[in-house]
């Protein structure tokens, strides 16, 4: 088939020239060291998020410059009048010239997946008949983009003037660059309007969340319509010879090109969602790794983060709050989903009230309580410690066991325990200790003995509590809390 | 017409016109092109013939007028047609990286019937250069190679559009030597030229056009005899005589003396120099000198249009 053996004849003489080489291959290379170096610190999982825009970018950058322009360079050089004379058409021009494009394409991918994989441990929650789908979609769909361009510039300079603009539009708009839930709100909806969008956000939520292909089907739909589209367009327009001009009539029938994405772009702004999919895909660059073993060591021994939060009903299904009203006190306390959280992460709890003693105690009194189940293996583990900050009162952590943390659940056995007050970790039987925590973001640590011998005062029946309070004289408090562990 | 003149006619152009905007390439153009023969199309650059040529590949629809080549229309056949000509553009480009060998190759492969890539190597003098690419070829080699390419596919029909356009001398007597061959081989061959020398060491029959139209069509020899102007002769002579007793002699158009020289123009050559040697025996007068030069297709190209090829 003559497609076929100008493909395979195109493909040979790319890796005779050098230039080509290095756009081919190496170029994407420097994307995928720069994002996963300077933007996912080589974090598996944000690599993973990074990989889609990295090989997004290599298909548009194939369509446009590579095939799109190679298009426009062959009228302009005169190579296609040969082609001319041989008893082929367009169609057999185009096919060729998209068929090299892919088959140069694939090997690209394939090196930038394997350096990702080799060098930065990227988790592969991507199927390889998936990963190739979606490339052969997208390589389809911006094909189309590119060829569509080149049909209707009647020079190289006119051909670059749309390419950039095309180009860069993408690059900075459609979550290729800067991921899409960084940007405002009215990018994020003129985001929807481009293919390239499209294809970056189903590459995330795939790699990231593991979603199935499946449920990206409106999307690659219009990417495959597209493509079809442009190669219309293309073979309708294909010309022969430089001297050979398209009419401004023609230029703007093209136009027709943009349609599909006019359509999705609507139904996306109007019917479906996809700022919440690509918040939560987003959150990877929160989450820490859960790569490899102590990654995973870490996560068993995260009590809280806070980040998988979407509400503060979610938090009080966790956590409960009580304070000194059945001693006649007025104290206020609620709790709630504060973002971001500390250092970067995602979000925190933030536990904010009034404390305002009733007449028979000079203190007012809240906390706050969390079950927090010990780990199976403490071995090591010498302690709960966190993150906080607040205003300069006086708080308490204490982790109980489950019968005493149900007798001070009332305000009035707390209030009467000797340890508030004055708190002295060595007068209580079980771990506490005093903070004072400042404006920043501080860690603090909890020392918990038992956790290295946990059959001495350790868990017998049911989870523990870790609490929470403030105790003092009237006024407003606020305290913020964050990546709840074992240490 | 008879049947057996009808078959052997491959192309036939009838009253064809092309315009680009205002400007009118071709003009009621009208010729034929036989079996086997090589046939040119003469003229000057702007003159008409690459746009004929194209009209007849099929590369250009006319605006008007009648084209079959090969018993085809190349307008709505184009595709079949392809695969029975073979056709050298006037500059052939192909990708800088492309080797000789695999460009026959590719192009062979295009085509249901095909010639051998052996042979054509053999043949065009490229067996030496077949691993070279294309941006490393020489202008000669690459004119070459376009004519080999017109060969893949072993065609009934060539079309050479200006083949050995900005070659030298030497270069160009090798084209000429294989567009000989391939009228050994029994080819018809279709080429334009603006170079005398070409269009009469080669062409069977010449077509003259000059702004799109066709000034005169025959063989070299029935054109240079057609023209009146007569093969031209320099003699020098042992005495002087009068100009008006030399326009006397038969067959003489026109005399006149330069530098010690007497030119004359003269139709039939052979006659008048038969009488010129009579009148000097009788005037007892010797010939010391003598120059003949027959007209060529230049001079008819001038003595129709007015102008010059090279204008």
């Amino acid at each position: 088939m003559p497609a076929i053996r100008i493909a395979l004849l195109t493909i040979r003489l790319v890796m005779r020239t050098k230039v080509a080489l290095f756009f081919t291959f190496l170029f994407p290379l420097v994307f995928l060291f720069a994002y996963a170096g300077l933007i996912a610190h080589g974090r598996p999982e944000v690599v993973a998020y990074m990989f889609g825009p990295v090989v997004t970018l290599n298909i548009m950058g194939s369509g446009f410059f590579g095939l799109g322009m190679q298009s426009v360079m062959q009228r302009e050089r005169g190579s296609l009048r040969r082609y001319r004379l041989a008893p082929i058409g367009p169609r057999t021009m185009l096919l060729s010239n998209l068929l090299a494009n892919y088959l140069l394409g694939l090997p690209t991918i394939g090196l930038l997946l394997f350096c990702a994989l080799v060098f930065f441990h990227m988790p592969m929650k991507i199927g390889w008949l998936t990963l190739l789908a979606l490339v052969t979609v997208g390589t389809f769909a911006f094909a189309g983009f590119g060829l569509t361009i080149a049909s209707v510039a009647n020079t190289m300079q006119e051909a670059q003037i749309y390419n950039n603009i095309v180009w860069f539009t993408l690059l900075f708009l459609s979550g290729v660059t800067f991921p899409l839930p960084m940007l405002p709100r009215s990018i994020q909806r003129l985001a929807m309007f481009f293919p390239s969008t499209y294809l970056v956000s189903a590459f995330q939520s795939i790699m990231a969340q593991g979603e199935p292909l499946l449920s990206h089907w409106p999307e690659m739909l219009v990417l495959v319509i597209s493509g079809i589209f442009g190669l219309l367009f293309a073979m309708k327009l294909f010309r022969w010879e430089k001297e050979e001009r398209i009419s401004t009539k023609a230029k703007l029938w093209s136009g027709v090109f943009v349609l599909p994405f006019l359509v999705m772009g609507l139904w996306m702004n109007t019917r479906a969602n996809p700022t919440a999919v690509w918040a939560r895909t987003y959150n990877v660059f929160e989450k820490p790794s859960d790569a490899g073993p102590q990654a995973e060591a870490e996560k068993a021994n995260l009590i809280e983060d806070f980040d998988g939060l979407q509400s503060s009903e979610e938090l009080l299904r966790r956590w409960q709050v009580s304070t000194d009203s059945d001693v006649s006190g007025h104290s206020m306390a609620e709790i709630s989903v504060l973002t971001p959280g500390a250092e970067g992460a995602r979000h925190a709890m933030r536990l904010k009230g009034r404390l305002a003693p009733g007449p028979k105690n000079p203190q007012g009194y809240v906390a706050a309580r969390c079950e927090v189940q010990p780990p199976a293996n403490s071995t090591g583990l010498r302690g709960i410690e966190f993150e906080a900050r607040g205003e300069s009162r006086v708080y308490q952590v204490a982790f109980l066991p489950p019968k005493v943390a149900q007798t001070r659940l009332s305000g009035s056995a707390a209030l009467g325990s000797a340890a508030f007050g004055s708190a002295k970790p060595d007068a209580d039987p079980f771990p506490s200790i005093s903070l004072v925590p400042g404006e920043a973001w501080q860690n603090a640590r909890l020392p918990v003995a038992w956790l290295a011998n946990p059959a001495k005062n350790g868990p017998a029946d049911g989870p523990w509590v870790l609490e929470i309070s403030v105790t003092g004289p009237p006024g407003e408090f606020t305290l913020d809390l964050d990546e709840i562990r074992f240490y | 017409m008879t049947a057996l003149e009808e078959n052997s006619v491959l192309v036939s152009v009838q009253n064809l016109h092309k315009h680009y905007g205002n400007l009118a390439a071709v003009r009621g153009l009208s010729f034929e092109i036989l079996q086997g023969e090589v046939f040119g199309l003469l003229g000057p650059n702007g003159a008409g013939k690459t746009t004929t040529i194209e009209i007849i590949e099929g590369l250009r629809q006319p605006d008007s007028g009648a084209v079959r080549v090969c018993g085809l229309d190349p307008a709505q056949e184009s595709m079949a047609l392809k695969e029975r000509i073979g056709a050298q553009l006037q500059s052939t480009v192909l990708p800088d990286k492309m080797r000789v060998h695999e460009a026959l190759q590719l192009f062979a492969g295009f085509y249901r019937r095909s010639a051998s890539v052996q042979m054509l190597l053999d043949h065009f003098g490229l067996q030496e250069k077949r691993h070279t690419f294309f941006e490393k070829l020489s202008g000669g080699q690459k004119q070459r190679l376009a004519l080999a390419l017109a060969l893949v596919n072993d065609p009934e029909l060539v079309l050479l559009d200006e083949p050995t356009v900005g070659l030298d001398p030497q270069l160009r007597r090798d084209i000429y030597a294989l567009i000989e061959h391939f009228r050994e081989e029994g080819r018809t061959v279709l080429l334009t030229t603006h170079y005398i020398e070409e269009a009469e060491r080669l062409c069977d029959r010449v077509a003259i056009m000059d702004r799109g139209q066709l000034v005169a069509l025959g063989t070299p020899r029935e054109l240079i005899a057609r023209s009146g102007q007569g093969t031209r002769l320099e003699l020098r002579l042992a005495k002087p005589v009068g100009l008006e007793r030399l326009k006397l002699i038969e067959g003489v158009i026109d005399c006149h003396e330069a530098a010690g020289a007497y030119f004359l123009r003269a139709q039939p050559a052979a006659l008048t120099i038969s009488a010129l040697i009579r009148f000097l025996e009788s005037d007892e007068n010797a010939l010391l000198d003598l120059h003949i030069a027959r007209p060529s297709l230049e001079d008819v190209f001038v003595e129709m249009t007015g102008r010059r090829l090279e204008d």
